[in-house]
């Protein structure tokens, strides 16, 4: 049975983040024009998906690196990946 | 796809008490408010009863003044016996401490009032009619009293920083939960503002805009709103903690009634007829709003269609072409350019990191 957990999240590669002055971002396909913005912890998640961490493994990062991470961070960063995936921003690499 | 209609904006007489200079509608001046003018109560009940199945779930009243309307309170009434959301847009001035109870009763409202300068005179000078100030603020204050902590709305006019912080800091003062700033729209008598460059040029609103945005706005405890696209926002100030949003006003789930019953993309149908859809008791609602050509093409269409800069910029999404009604009222085409950012982007004062890579739009 496939684990999701150990699912190895990546953007897409034709994506593009473009960070602002207060620290959120705008994320965007330059094809479609279709953009969408990200808080700073949406920023640091983002800067994760590189094709070498689990979902899990962006949360423990998550919660080294932030200040009032809630408990349940993984499942929002879940939540997150599914849209993303949705979207056409993200995927998972193929083992 | 089936688009609920979310809120009707109900401009529910053609007639006002001021004589506002920069007013995007521009109604018929009334020294006597209350007289026979304005949406027939009963229809505007029955119109409330055949969007509900169409999604309804607001109403927004406005106009005009919504107070010159003789039967006010059965209007109210009509929203409240559905249970709908209430907004009322009003300048304030015809707010008695009866009508602010009223509003406050069963569930609330959210109330704006239009005040456009601390200064008595600056206010006056630009809203035509003497005493109009005091009749605003004691119209805030009956609204405070009765419970409701009213938005306060300045259009702005001028230049000056320090009028804009006095605005807000009055309206703190008063009780108001929030303060917002309009720019003049150049249709109905934001025209003539627009043509003689009796305001302030998109060069110095966006700089005034970015200085609301950094310097004014974290300065007060009660939200402070320049309402410029949200291309020129910054995401935190729109998405986050305590975020005002993008202040898009959702037109695809939006439809306007006019006084006359007329249905309209909105208010601009009071001056652009070819924006009139249909008449309420004449024409079923259900049908003007899922098969009226333009709404249809607006849902299809909308963001993907605009042109120019709107084309281009990555927040077209939640901006939407900022209004495409002052779009079509100044151009005939719904699909043109927010004059806002078309001048900004010639001015090269649009936000570089909002556009498409490589994109250099025609105007």
């Amino acid at each position: 049975m496939d684990d999701v957990n150990e699912r190895i999240p990546i953007a897409n590669p034709a994506v593009v983040l473009r960070e602002e002055f207060d620290d959120w971002a705008i994320v965007f396909d330059p094809d479609t024009g279709q953009a969408f913005g990200l808080n700073p912890i949406g920023v640091m998640v983002w800067k994760s998906l590189d094709g070498k961490g689990s979902v899990a493994a962006i949360a423990r990062r998550i919660r080294e690196e932030a200040e009032g991470v809630p408990e349940d961070v993984e499942e929002h960063i879940r939540t997150f990946m599914e849209a993303a995936v949705r979207l056409g921003l993200a995927g998972y690499e193929v083992s | 796809m089936d688009y609920p209609l979310n809120q009707l904006y109900a401009y529910v007489t053609d007639t006002c008490n001021l004589r506002c200079r920069h007013c995007w509608i521009a109604p018929r001046y009334t020294a006597a408010p209350g007289g026979e003018d304005g949406i027939d109560a009963d229809l505007f009940a029955s119109v409330l009863d055949e969007a509900l199945p169409l999604g309804l779930t607001a109403v927004k009243l406005t106009g005009g003044e919504p107070l010159c309307h003789p039967r006010f309170d059965r209007l109210l009434e009509a929203v409240r016996e559905r249970e709908l959301g209430l907004s009322v847009e009003t300048n304030g001035t015809l707010v008695t401490a009866d009508a602010a109870r009223l509003m406050a009763s069963r569930g609330g409202a959210f109330v704006s009032v239009s005040l456009d300068s601390a200064d008595p005179a600056v206010h006056e000078a630009i809203r035509g009619v003497e005493g109009c100030f005091a009749a605003a603020v004691r119209g805030i204050e009956n609204l405070v009293a009765a419970g409701l902590r009213p938005q306060v709305i300045m259009t702005v006019m001028g230049r000056d920083r320090r009028d804009l912080e006095g605005l807000a800091f009055l309206a703190r003062d008063l009780g108001a939960s929030s303060v917002k700033f309009n720019i003049v729209q150049p249709t109905a008598r934001g025209r003539g503002i627009h043509e003689r460059g009796d305001m302030p040029t998109v060069p110095e609103l966006v700089a005034l805009g970015r200085w609301v945005d950094r310097e004014l706005a974290p300065s007060l405890d009660i939200p402070v709103i320049f309402h410029h696209p949200p291309a020129f926002l910054s995401l935190s100030r729109m998405f986050g903690p305590g975020g005002d949003g993008c202040h898009n006003c959702g037109i695809k789930g939006i439809l306007g009634i006019l006084a006359d019953g007329s249905y309209a993309l909105c208010g601009i149908g009071v001056t652009v007829p070819e924006l009139v859809f249909g008449r309420a008791g004449r024409d079923p609602l259900a049908e003007v709003w899922r098969h009226n050509e333009v709404l249809r093409g607006i849902r299809e269409n909308l963001p993907r269609g605009l042109k120019g800069v709107c084309a281009s910029c990555l927040l077209k999404g939640v901006c939407l072409g900022g209004c495409i009604a002052v779009n079509y009222g100044t151009t005939k085409d719904l699909w043109a350019p927010f004059w806002y950012c078309r001048q900004a982007f010639e001015a090269g004062l649009f936000p570089e990191g909002r556009l498409l890579p490589g994109s250099f739009p025609t105007n």
